[in-house]
């Protein structure tokens, strides 16, 4: 097998131990770790959807890990303003 | 030869993932400021991310990602030190208490100074107090 396959998977399990220690970390009582782990969730999924997409030779779904990444950047700085609130 | 470099920076964004999903973990919930220990930890990540996107051939997302990454922990980490962070911040540490004014023996203390200072250039000392009797009849 092709090394750059392998390591293609190998970066895939990475990022699912990843996402299993993130849940169990945003668990914790304050908000805003609930929102860094949404935050991480979505960036992981998106670096999952680019390696799926060049593992399986499909080009579109690069365009949606852009998608998701500059969305859930956009989301989670709206939430973060909005549970900080206003300057004083 | 291209091949093997990809795949080795393929390997080292796997192994950083590693390492930063470890100290997510390992962090227990009674660390000093460990709202700001697991941020740093996701800016390891981050840049795992940013590795395994060059070692994808995808350079334009991972100039995005390098950009947007710091504005989000930045966001995360303010949004939690204003509401959230009664370790550190001065104004979370107060709790307000809710005062009945109506209350025959328990007055808020601002209002008592008040009414302190208000007459305090009239008032000396021995006359702050006054005493008040009240005649009662006891044959009635």
């Amino acid at each position: 097998m092709d090394i750059l396959f392998i390591s293609k998977y190998i970066l895939v399990i990475a990022i699912i131990i990843l996402m299993l220690a993130v849940l169990r970390a945003s668990a914790y009582k304050s908000t805003s770790m609930g929102l860094l782990g949404s935050s991480v969730i979505v960036n992981a999924f998106a670096l999952v959807l680019l390696v799926g997409g060049q593992i399986y030779n499909l080009q579109f779904y690069r365009d949606i890990s852009l998608a998701l990444i500059f969305f859930g950047f956009v989301g989670t700085i709206a939430f973060a303003v909005t549970v900080g609130g206003e300057d004083k | 030869m291209i091949e093997i470099i990809q795949s080795v920076l393929l390997i080292i964004a796997a192994f950083l993932i590693i390492v930063s999903a470890i100290g997510l973990i390992s962090l227990s919930k009674d660390t000093k400021n460990v709202v700001y220990g697991r941020i740093h930890i996701v800016g390891l990540f981050d840049i795992a991310c940013i590795i395994a996107m060059i070692g994808l051939g995808q350079y334009l997302l991972a100039g995005i990602y390098f950009i947007l990454a710091p504005f989000t922990a930045h966001a995360i980490a303010n949004a939690y030190w204003k509401k959230e962070d009664r370790e550190n911040n001065v104004d979370l540490m107060t709790v307000e208490q809710e005062v009945d004014e109506n209350h025959p023996f328990i007055h808020p203390k601002e209002k008592m100074q008040a009414l302190e200072s208000e007459n305090s250039e009239k008032l000396k000392a021995d006359d702050r107090f006054s005493v008040t009797t009240i005649e009662i009849d006891e044959g009635e």
